[in-house]
């Protein structure tokens, strides 16, 4: 329930719906003029939180030395490992396999039967369940060029536009030839996407996007991939084990500098583990809660970037992780669902974001990262709604979707959205909803080639802990389509390559000691560990009480 | 098609699990005959299972709740306008009827009983005690069976159909269709539509082993055997069944009779409505005696019945 | 902010603690004092893993909901449910048909169903669930996918199942039989992926990969945008 003094500004959204209505029904015009690639770097350049002076810092240490980097990154970079180099018995294995794989979301899953087709032994290991992963909370849809008056060559287009040009070519063409037929494998493994009733794929538009081709499963997109991924895995036991509640703390090299496994450690029962593996893929995720610049985040409970201080550490570079993604419109009203992921789709479907006067301000389905700024300079200049929690929004008009779609769209379309608002009294059928940017995507990560491999042998990156497919921002249904693509390419690769025979040496954590040494002869004293593992919620009074409290995340 | 002058019924009908998945020969035919005698069988907007397998409960109240549930569709059925004043509710299985007649008796004697029902399903709207159970071949004799045998255009020139009661159609006595000791319902259904019934066979109304045929299919080959030699012996060509679970038990494990003796002879066994359907000339298709594991086509070639 | 907040009384896992009157179970469960690691994963209502069940003061109905999106009241007595118990059978959905005989086979449990509606009750994402596994048992699988497809997997309503049918692994299977059997075929898929494989835009793509910054930027604002 929206409180009073907001009816005003509703009102005004309301008076001024049949007039943009108008303009959403007139063909062949966009209801406000995109921005110009000058105009674009002049909002970003003002508005967007990349763009502050203290949005980066320059990395002192490792493979990416000298560069600035966002700065929360540089922290998690510039920390201490949990445990010194030599707190391990590397000659005790508790598990070998052929692939290590660390994360189990959609990335990890489809990796892991990719190997088990290979007839491989595959290891996930997961910090909270299988599952437990952004993917599984991706909404709008999933991007392939299939349909007649769409190809790969405008899907390429698209993506490197909306990287800023920055993007690795042969990446975006894995990304994008590969997209069909990734969709082809997902429906063959019984994912469910929305369809026309004649059979063809019901596809709409994203930011950034010159044709239709976002696939979707209503909004729950990921979910309905990620469930039916795990649903596989879980079907084959004799290759894939699974081991829960067990991050890793550390990649384990071997003599020869190549992947050999990691250093697992129990969330519950704090035990530690050696694993041994012919190769390893890093599928760890996003970093939504570092809480970076302290903004909410769509992302789930683990999304720390794990994946990359292991990665950077064992010498692996990275790519454009200058660069953090917002998405444009998280949620900002009721106080419970701040920094909730409001999906692209419901401006696929023709919402636009209006100000506190219900005017349009901006082209609705611009690249994330001008809309997202686009919204903040709205609201900087005052026209935005002020929440009872002390934030500001404007608002995103929901109610045309139905209008423009006809009735019954958003229960058909959105009913996680229409769900997630009617719990808290808001029907979006008959009320915008108040959004604002929110914490979202890591578009740079560990960078990789097209074969999913780092530099570093037998190590392997897929999905968003990777770097170099999305450039410097990732348009909506690409990231779907990247743990797909790159997942599968993981495997395969890495199943390649323990079937062409894998000899691993000693296995030695050096790499780790020699990092602590580094930070040494650095200077740089701190008393902040990595990975970071949770994000801790736990408040001060109770803190202030909590006296020889173990120690766990790195948040200040 | 004349157009028939009695006035149309359209009844609320129930059709249970089986007709939708495993007796679609059951339904099709039966649907189909009802329309020519000027029935319209109206589905259930939204139905459940009638419970019958519901004894695995513990609970006595819970049992009952999927039929009540049941009754309240007919009941809003009436009040949307689905149907007009029409609160009886027409089922084919045999096992459905009973289980579903059971509760309702149960129901409509003990108002407590009813009360603890609905407030269980509170979601639902009160089950008022309205609706009646009614079985096809109850639907049929109201109709009058010789108002059927007018209807009748392919008549079944005298073929000796056993009628197969099985348990659920009698007993107990308080849902029975007919008398439990000497029936005659079933016999008449057959005369109406030319056929000649097997007249008091011993086994018309013995067990055919039911749920035993999951567990422990020896029992129900043995009993399905005793059952169809004993129809045979008193001069059947084919026996008919209002049950799938019955026809399962006396059709398909008749493979099992097969492959034990070599020298028994396969009986065909209908539902009751394909004979139906036969008679009143329904589309070959509408039958689906290729649902039917013993194929009964040679025995209609062989009468001329078949079309 | 440093303004009086509202507090209220609850009971976690019959523990009394005083906490926000805003908060979510969640966040009431980590104010006060409380690192999840079970029974938290995506905190938006998408991952089922923070699963309650509560009653609330002066009221015998035992209610469910996810931590994440319940907001607390005054004497709410909570108890997590971070796991539910069910064995999935391993399958090949290539040899599986999308029809009754499959859930006979592997989950023959749904056959227990008694109508009681228990698990629509306690559902917190307000599926039909009772009616989707009365569609198994009637057969029409696809309108069991349909119906179970908005599922989280919580778990709460086989926990309360009388006839112990584990739903959430029955509407799984339901969804991946529609979605690889029974959704009708997208034509124009197969044709793409066809054209793909011939190697047909790999002229176009290389040209493009081949092109510098400006040039890039040029053919990027020239395409011709096209949507609906």
């Amino acid at each position: 329930m929206y409180p009073d003094y907001m009816k005003t500004s509703l009102g005004k959204v309301a008076g001024t719906r049949e007039q943009r209505l108008r303009l959403a029904r007139e063909k062949g015009k966009e209801v406000f003029t995109a921005l110009s690639e000058s105009q674009r770097e002049n909002v970003l350049s003002t508005y967007h939180p990349d763009y502050k002076d203290d949005a980066r810092r320059e990395v002192r240490i490792g493979p990416n030395k000298g560069e600035l980097l966002t700065d929360r990154v540089v922290d998690i970079l510039e920390s201490r490992p949990r445990d010194p180099a030599d707190t391990f018995d590397l000659s005790k294995v508790d598990y070998e396999a052929d692939i290590l794989i660390l994360g189990g979301g959609s990335a990890g899953l489809s990796a892991a039967i990719e190997g088990a087709e290979k007839g491989l032994n595959v290891l996930i290991a997961t910090k909270l369940r299988l599952g437990d992963a952004n993917s599984m909370m991706a909404q709008g849809g999933i991007q392939a060029a299939d349909q007649k008056d769409d190809n790969p060559v405008l899907h390429y287009l698209d993506v490197i536009g909306g990287g800023h040009f920055d993007n690795k070519p042969e990446l975006v063409e894995a990304l994008v030839n590969d997209a069909p037929s990734s969709i082809r494998w997902l429906e063959n493994l019984g994912v469910m996407f929305d369809k026309n009733p004649d059979g063809s794929m019901s596809v709409k538009a994203g930011g950034g996007t010159c044709r239709n081709r976002m696939h979707s499963a209503k909004d729950y997109t990921g979910a309905a991939i990620c469930k039916t991924l795990r649903d596989e895995v879980y079907n084959r036991p004799d290759n894939i084990r699974y081991i829960e509640f067990s991050p890793a703390t550390e990649l384990i090299l071997d003599d020869k500098g190549q992947a050999a496994g990691a250093v697992l450690y129990h969330l519950e029962t704090k035990e530690y583990s050696i694993v041994k593996a012919k190769t390893v893929i890093i599928a760890t995720g996003g970093f939504g809660r570092l809480h970076i610049r302290n903004f909410e985040t769509t992302n789930h409970y683990g999304a720390t970037a794990d994946g990359l201080v292991l990665g950077y550490r064992a010498g692996a570079r990275l790519l454009y992780m200058d660069s953090v993604q917002y998405h444009p419109t998280g949620a900002v009203f009721p106080e419970q669902v701040v920094g909730f992921l409001c999906t692209e789709k419901i401006r696929g479907l023709g919402a636009q974001p209006v100000n506190k006067d219900g005017e349009l301000f901006v082209y609705p389905l611009e690249p994330r990262d001008v809309e997202a700024a686009s919204i903040i300079q709205e609201c900087e200049r005052g026209n935005g709604v002020k929440t009872p929690s002390g934030l500001t929004g404007v608002w995103l008009d929901t109610p045309l979707i139905e209008m423009i779609n006809g009735e019954g769209t958003i229960e058909a379309s959105l009913p996680a959205m229409l769900r997630q608002f009617s719990r808290f009294d808001i029907d979006i059928r008959k009320q915008p909803i108040l959004i604002y940017p929110t914490l979202h995507y890591q578009n740079g990560g560990l960078e990789i080639n097209e074969k999913a491999e780092t530099t570093i042998p037998g190590l392997y990156v897929a999905g968003e802990a990777s770097g170099g497919v999305h450039g410097r921002n990732r348009l909506m249904g690409n990231s779907q389509l990247d743990i797909i693509v790159f997942g599968r390419r993981a495997g395969q690769n890495a199943a390649e390559r323990v079937l062409g025979g894998v000899t691993t040496g000693k296995l030695s954590l050096d790499h780790v000691r020699r990092y602590s040494e580094e930070l040494d002869s650095l200077g740089i004293v701190t008393e902040r560990i990595s990975p970071v593992i949770l994000p801790d919620y736990i408040p001060d009074h109770v803190k202030a009480k909590q006296i020889t409290l173990e120690y766990f995340g790195t948040l200040s | 098609m004349a157009e028939t002058e009695d006035s149309k019924i359209k009844i609320p009908y129930f059709p249970g699990c089986t007709l939708k998945t495993t007796a679609k020969n059951f339904e099709s035919s039966a649907v189909k005959s009802a329309e020519k005698l000027g029935v319209e069988m109206v589905e259930l907007p939204k139905w459940n299972c009638c419970g019958t397998v519901s004894s695995l409960a513990s609970d006595d109240l819970m049992k009952h709740l999927a039929p009540v549930r049941d009754f309240i569709r007919v009941e809003e059925m009436n009040e949307e306008g689905v149907v007009d004043n029409e609160y009886r509710m027409l089922t084919l299985c045999s096992m459905c009827f009973n289980t579903l007649k059971q509760t309702n008796a149960r129901v409509k004697a003990s108002p407590e009983d009813l009360e603890s029902v609905n407030n269980f399903m509170y979601l639902e709207k009160d089950y008022q005690g309205k609706v009646e159970v009614t079985h096809l071949f109850e639907l049929l004799d109201e109709m009058g069976f010789d108002a059927l045998q007018d209807k009748v255009t392919h008549s079944l020139k005298g073929l000796k159909v056993a009628p197969y009661y099985g348990c659920l159609l009698l007993r107990p006595k308080s849902v029975g269709i007919d008398n439990a000791e000497n029936p005659s319902i079933i016999e008449r259904f057959i005369t109406a539509i030319g056929g000649n019934p097997v007249e008091n066979w011993e086994a018309r109304s013995r067990c055919c082993g039911s749920y035993h045929t999951v567990e422990n299919k020896a029992i129900v080959v043995k009993l399905a055997k005793g059952i169809i030699e004993n129809a045979r012996s008193a001069g059947a060509e084919c026996i008919i069944t209002s049950c799938p679970l019955c026809a399962f038990n006396l059709d398909s494990r008749q493979e099992e009779i097969i492959r034990e003796d070599s020298e028994y002879r396969p009986m065909p066994v209908f539902y009751f409505t394909q004979l139906l359907g036969l008679a009143l000339g329904l589309d070959k298709k509408d039958l689906r005696f290729e649902d039917n594991f013993i194929d009964p086509e040679p025995l209609l070639v062989q009468k001329g019945l078949n079309i | 902010m440093s303004e009086e907040r509202k507090m209220v009384t609850v009971y976690i896992l019959g523990e009394q603690f005083s906490v926000p009157e805003s908060s979510t179970i969640m966040t009431a469960l980590e104010y006060s004092g409380f690192q999840l690691k079970r029974g938290v994963g995506c905190r938006e209502g998408f991952c089922g893993a923070c699963a309650t069940v509560y009653r609330e003061k002066g009221e015998y109905k035992l209610k469910g909901g996810l931590a994440c999106q319940t907001v607390v009241s005054d004497g709410m007595t909570i108890a997590r449910i971070p796991f539910v118990p069910a064995e999935k059978p391993a399958f090949d959905i290539e040899e599986l048909k999308p029809d009754v005989s499959t859930f006979v086979e592997l989950y023959p449990s749904v056959f227990r169903c008694v109508s009681c509606n228990t698990c629509t009750k306690i559902c917190p994402q307000d599926i039909n669930v009772m009616d989707y596994i009365q569609d198994i048992i009637k057969g029409d699988i696809a309108s069991a996918a349909h119906t179970s497809f908005d599922c989280i997997r919580c778990g709460l309503c086989a926990l309360r199942c009388p006839a112990e049918i584990v739903q959430f692994n029955v509407g799984m299977l339901a969804q991946r039989l529609y979605g690889k059997y029974l959704a009708p075929r997208s034509e124009e898929l197969d044709k793409r992926i066809n054209e793909i494989e011939n190697g047909e835009y790999r002229k176009d793509i290389d040209r493009l990969k081949s092109l510098g910054k400006d040039e890039l930027v040029e053919e990027y604002y020239g395409r011709d945008i096209s949507i609906t």
